[in-house]
Parts: structure tokens; sequence; C-alpha cells
């Protein structure tokens, strides 16, 4: 057998992408038809559950003209808040069990365990963002909201946020296949986590004794990246990227040691 | 044997994972490119930085208290939060915190070009420095360097402001932090001040004011008793009145010896006498009376006029008191509501660099790439898994 050459070898990475990406592609497929099936609006559902999730809490904070700590217009603080809630919460959701549920996929030798929570993640991500940036438009075509001041800032942060919950999700979803604890600890802790998230709050409204405690949890910085570039220089955001990316990282790194050790022991059924 | 070599040698990753016999003529993973743009790289870059290029940076502190009066928590978030334990911090300390923070603290500190020179000096490395084309030159960059180079943190339990400034130069930072410490003193100062005269002045003006009225009431007082001539037009009145009762005694008396002497002795040479009297008294009574109340000279007419002016006298002068009380109020509350900036301790000149800390942005450098790479290589082999 002749010697590896570089360009073989990129060749054989490309070609295995290729095929991820054709397995993720089905999974996708697979996931949004047996979620939404093709019933009434089918896979718009992906999109306008977490829509109607976003407008009920818009609509209940509106209401009860909520303590938020700032001048901000409550329609738009409900918005970023509540649609950052939706991505990096649903994403573990999805995931805690999802193993089990497809162990039947796993006689195919190209299905892998990430790629299932993978498209999992993915389906989740493409939900949350689609019905952001919906009611976004839909508001500012409204009149409601002012549009992001800084565009950019509002991508990076919901980015940040999405890698975040994606490697939570994938953490907790390996960590569920091994013990059921997961799954149980994990509803009560995100309902904890919500008001704790920074999606109810300004951290720069807050006292400094508090703001300190609140900066430990890293959902917090990705809420208030979102914020300011949403809202410019009205609302000052508090927020330390050189404590968000390297927890998510040390945080992705625990997900792919925890998803390859899963990897070794799974039977499919 | 060359990294070029090296690299153009290494095995795809597939065959040696479908084959682990072969995985022995494997490079190890140190020598993989992944772990060499991932780890290798960014550590060297690291080392290089912080084992060379990077300047020392002095960091001065100091320590101070802004007093200010208690402040009630405005927002229902604020109490719970006060309630808990968590109080937050007062006007002026957040003022102050603002201030450090901004163009116009930027601008007074180096109105003499002192940052400019601290920053941009060409004993400061490259990389460091500011001016250069990584950091640009213009003013708003110099903005953000300085930032850079300023943190002021209020610890809200100890009420205590921290603030730390890095410099080049152990003198530079303690100049700089001395500067900026004398400007947030005044500017609370100036606050306080500010806050205390707002209120003197509005009770002041008002006792002004009121002095003013005061004064003319009683001018007009005066003046209308120089013109009439009367003291107190109801005393007068007394007076007057005292004097017709007093007549009407003597008229009914002669009108009576009149009658008598008309009954007893018809012919008394006293008769006549006695009738001019009453005639005189008569008119006496009729023309006082008339001086009290009545014709338009009178006393009551004149009272009119005098209890008005001596109404407006005493509301005038009511007033005055009032104002004098509330401007004595604004004073002493001024004196309890003053604020001030009490140093606790003063900038420090420190004799040894704090800053970089080498081996830590070294290390720190590793374990991300460590991570990276983890992470990287993960998502790769597992792409890889994946085979027609």
């Amino acid at each position: 057998m002749a010697r590896a050459t570089p360009i073989v070898r990129d060749a054989s990475l490309r070609l295995s992408w290729q095929v991820q990406l054709r397995v993720l592609g089905a999974l996708l497929m697979r996931e949004t038809l047996t979620r939404y099936g093709r019933h009434n609006i089918g896979f718009l559902w992906l999109f306008v559950e977490p829509m109607i999730f976003t407008l009920g809490v818009t609509a209940l904070w509106t209401l009860s003209k909520s303590v938020h700590g700032s001048d901000l217009p409550i329609v738009a603080f409900a918005l970023t808040g509540y649609s950052s809630v939706l991505l990096w919460r649903n994403m573990p959701g999805r995931c805690i069990g999802a193993l089990k549920g497809n162990l039947a996929l796993m006689y195919h030798r190209n299905v892998k365990v990430l790629d299932i929570y993978l498209a999992r993640v993915i389906l989740e991500f493409a939900g949350a963002t689609m019905s952001f940036s919906a009611l976004g438009t839909l508001f500012i075509s409204l009149g409601i909201l002012e549009p992001p001041q800084d565009f950019l800032k509002v991508v990076a942060g919901w980015l940040l946020l999405a890698w975040f919950g994606a490697a939570l999700a994938i953490f907790l979803g390996a960590l569920s296949h091994r013990s059921e604890l997961v799954d149980k600890i994990w509803h009560p802790a995100a309902y904890l986590l919500f008001p704790l998230s920074g999606s109810a709050f300004l951290v720069a409204a807050l006292p400094q004794g508090a703001q300190e405690i609140v900066l430990y949890i890293p959902t917090v910085h990705g809420i208030e990246l979102v914020r300011e570039g949403w809202f410019g220089d009205r609302a000052r955001a508090i927020y330390d990227l050189g404590y968000f990316i390297p927890f998510t990282l040390v945080l992705s790194a625990l997900a792919m040691l925890q998803v390859r050790r899963i990897a070794r022991f799974v039977v499919p059924e | 044997m060359p990294i070029k070599q090296v690299l153009s040698a290494t095995d795809g990753g597939s065959v040696a994972l479908s084959d682990p016999r072969r995985s022995v003529r494997h490079k190890p993973f140190f020598m993989k490119r992944l772990f060499l743009v991932a780890v290798v790289l960014p550590t060297s870059i690291a080392g290089l930085y912080f084992g060379i290029f990077a300047s020392d940076v002095y960091i001065s502190d100091s320590h101070f208290v802004v007093r200010s009066p208690a402040r009630q928590a405005d927002s229902p978030l604020g109490v719970i939060l006060s309630a808990g334990g968590f109080a937050g911090a007062s006007e002026e300390s957040s003022a102050v915190l603002e201030y450090v923070r901004s163009r116009d603290a930027l601008a007074q500190t180096d109105s003499d070009g002192l940052l400019t020179r601290a920053f941009s000096a060409t004993s400061v490395s490259w990389f460091d420095r500011f001016g250069t084309l990584l950091r640009g030159s213009t003013r708003e960059h110099l903005f953000d360097f300085y930032l850079g180079k300023v943190s002021i943190e209020n610890d809200s339990a100890l009420q205590v402001t921290r603030l730390a400034v890095k410099a080049y130069t152990a003198t530079d930072a303690q100049e700089i932090n001395r500067r900026l410490l004398v400007q947030a003193e005044k500017l609370v100062n100036r606050l306080a001040e500010r806050a205390r005269d707002d209120a003197i002045t509005v009770a002041a003006s008002e006792v002004r004011d009121a002095q003013a009225v005061a004064r003319s009431a009683a001018l007009a007082l005066s003046r209308f008793r120089g013109r009439e001539g009367i003291l107190d037009p109801a005393q007068e009145a007394d007076v007057r009145l005292q004097m017709v009762s007093k007549l009407q005694d003597q008229l009914v008396a002669a009108r009576t010896q009149l009658q008598q002497l008309q009954t007893f002795t018809p012919q008394a040479t006293q008769i006549p006498f006695l009738r001019t009297r009453i005639k005189s008294l008569e008119r006496e009574i009729a023309e006082q009376t008339g001086s009290i109340a009545g014709g338009q000279t009178s006393l009551s007419l004149t009272a009119v006029k005098y209890q008005q002016l001596r109404l407006e006298n005493d509301l005038a002068e009511k007033r005055l008191a009032a104002a004098l009380g509330s401007l004595e109020e604004a004073r002493a509350e001024a004196r309890r509501k003053r604020a001030y900036v009490e140093r606790i301790s003063e900038p420090s000149l420190p004799d040894y660099p704090r800053e970089p800390r080498r081996m830590r942005g070294v290390v720190a450098t590793l374990l991300l790439g460590l991570l990276v790479w983890g992470v990287l290589s993960a998502l790769v082999a597992g792409v890889k898994e994946h085979r027609d």
C-alpha cells in the first residue's frame, strides 16, 4: 500500500465530512418528521413553538410591568431575554435521553453518537434562531422595537450562547445515557437557572455584590452581549468573554470526552 | 527531520483508525498539524511575548471612601436586594466610578500630556505602546487604551472604593493615580456644594422676598399713621367713645337737673344756663359720634384702611419668620448632607511590576490551547469515523 500523502489525507477528511453531512442531513429530516409530522403546519412548528413561548412571556412581562431595573422597552427586553433562554435551555432538554430513543439507528455504520446529538442541537438552534429573527423582524416592522444597534454583536452573542447550549446539551446528553439522575435533575435546574440566567434583569441594574455572584453564571455574559449589541449605549452591559469562552471551551472538552466514552459502550437495540 | 517532511510524512488518520496495526508508523500526537496549530504555535507566541516583548507594568493603588448621606433605595428590586444585605452604591460614589472612566477624566489628567507621554514612551515595547499601528493614535484610541489601564471598583459591603492605575513606570502610575484621586475629590466637592447651594439659594431668595415685603408693609403702615396722625384707630375710637359716654352722663345729669328746676323752682336763674349747657353737650356728642362712625373722615373709615395695612404687615412678618426658619433648616440639612472623599490609603508607589504575570500568561495559553486541541481533535476524529 502506498504511503498516504497529505493530499490523500485531506481528501479523506473531506470525504468523511461529506458522509457526515449526509448523515446529519438525514437525521435532521428524520427528527423533523418524527417530531412534527406532516399534520397541520408540519415542520413550521419548529419555530412557531418557541415564538408562541416568547410571545406569551413578552405579553406577561408587558402586562405585569416586570421589574428589570432599567428604562428599556419591555418588549425588546423580553424578546432578547427569553429567546436566549430558549436557545440554551431547549438544547439540553432535547439531548437528554436522545440516544435511548435512537438506539436502533446505531445499526447504521455511519450514524455515530455525536451525530444524533448534533442533529438535535442544530434543529433547536435553527428553531430558536428563526423564532428570534422572525419575532424581531415582526416587532421592528410594527414599530414596537428599535432595530439592533450593532447587528454583529447580537450575532456574536447569539452564536456564543448557542455554542454554550450545544456543549451543555451534548455533555448532559452523554451523561444522561450513563445515569438517569441527569434527566431528573435537569428539569428543576433549568427552571431555577431561568431567573438567574440574565434574561430577566440587566447586570448593571443589580447592586455590586449581586453582580459579582451573578457573573459566575456563564449565560449571563452571552445575554449581556446580545443586549449590548441590540441596545447599544442605552444599556450598560457587563460581561467578560475571558470567562465565558474558556468556560464553554472546558464544557465542550468535557462533552467530547463523554461522547467518546459512551460511544465505546453503546449497544444498538 | 525538518518539520515539513514530518508533516508530509504524516499518515491519514482514517487509515490509522481503520487499521490499528498501521498506527505504529504514526507520528506521535505532538507532531501533528492540528496540535502544532492549536497548542505549539499559540504557546510559543505567548512565550515570546511574555518572555521578551511584554513591558513591565506597575500598578499604583489607592483606597478611599465616598462619604455621603444615607440614601433610600429607589427601585423595588433595590429594596429587595438591599434587604438581603446588598447595599447599593451612593450617588456620589457612582458618580466617581463613572467619572474615572470618562473622557473628561482622561482630558484633565492628560492636560499636560502626562498620559500620552507615559503610554507612548519609546522605552515601552512596540506591542504594548500607545500610538503604534497596533493601537492607533487618535484621542478615541487613547481613551480605549486609558480604559484598559485604569480600574475602579467599589466594594459595596465595605463601601471602600479602590482605584488602580497601570503604567509602565512606577512614578507614572502613582502620579496618574494621584491626579485622578484629586479630580474625584473635586467632583464630589462640586456635587455636594451644588446640592447644598441649591437648597440654600432657594431658601435665601425666599428670605429676601419676605424681607422686602415686610419692609414695604411696615413702611406703608407708618406712613399711614403719619398721614392720619393716629396711632391706632381702634384705641382712638375707644377713647372717643369713653368721652361720648362721659358727655352723655353729663347730658343726662344736666337734663335731670333742668327738669327738677323747672318742676320745683321755675323762676331759677340757672335754667337758661342749663339749657345752653344741654345744647352744647348734645352738639358735642353728635360731633364725636360722627367722627367715630359715618362721614368721610370718620374713624370707622380710617379703621378699615388701617386694618388692611395692619393685616398685610402681620402677614409679611409671619412670612419672613417662616422663610428665616426654612433657611436655617436648609443650612442644617446641608451640614448633614455633606459628601466628601475620605482617603484611606494614598496612591502607592510600586517597587515591583505586578504585571504582566508572565508564567501565568504562558501557562494559560498552553491550557487553553490544549483545550482547543482536545475539542478539535475529538471533532476531527468524529468526522473521520464516517466512511463510505
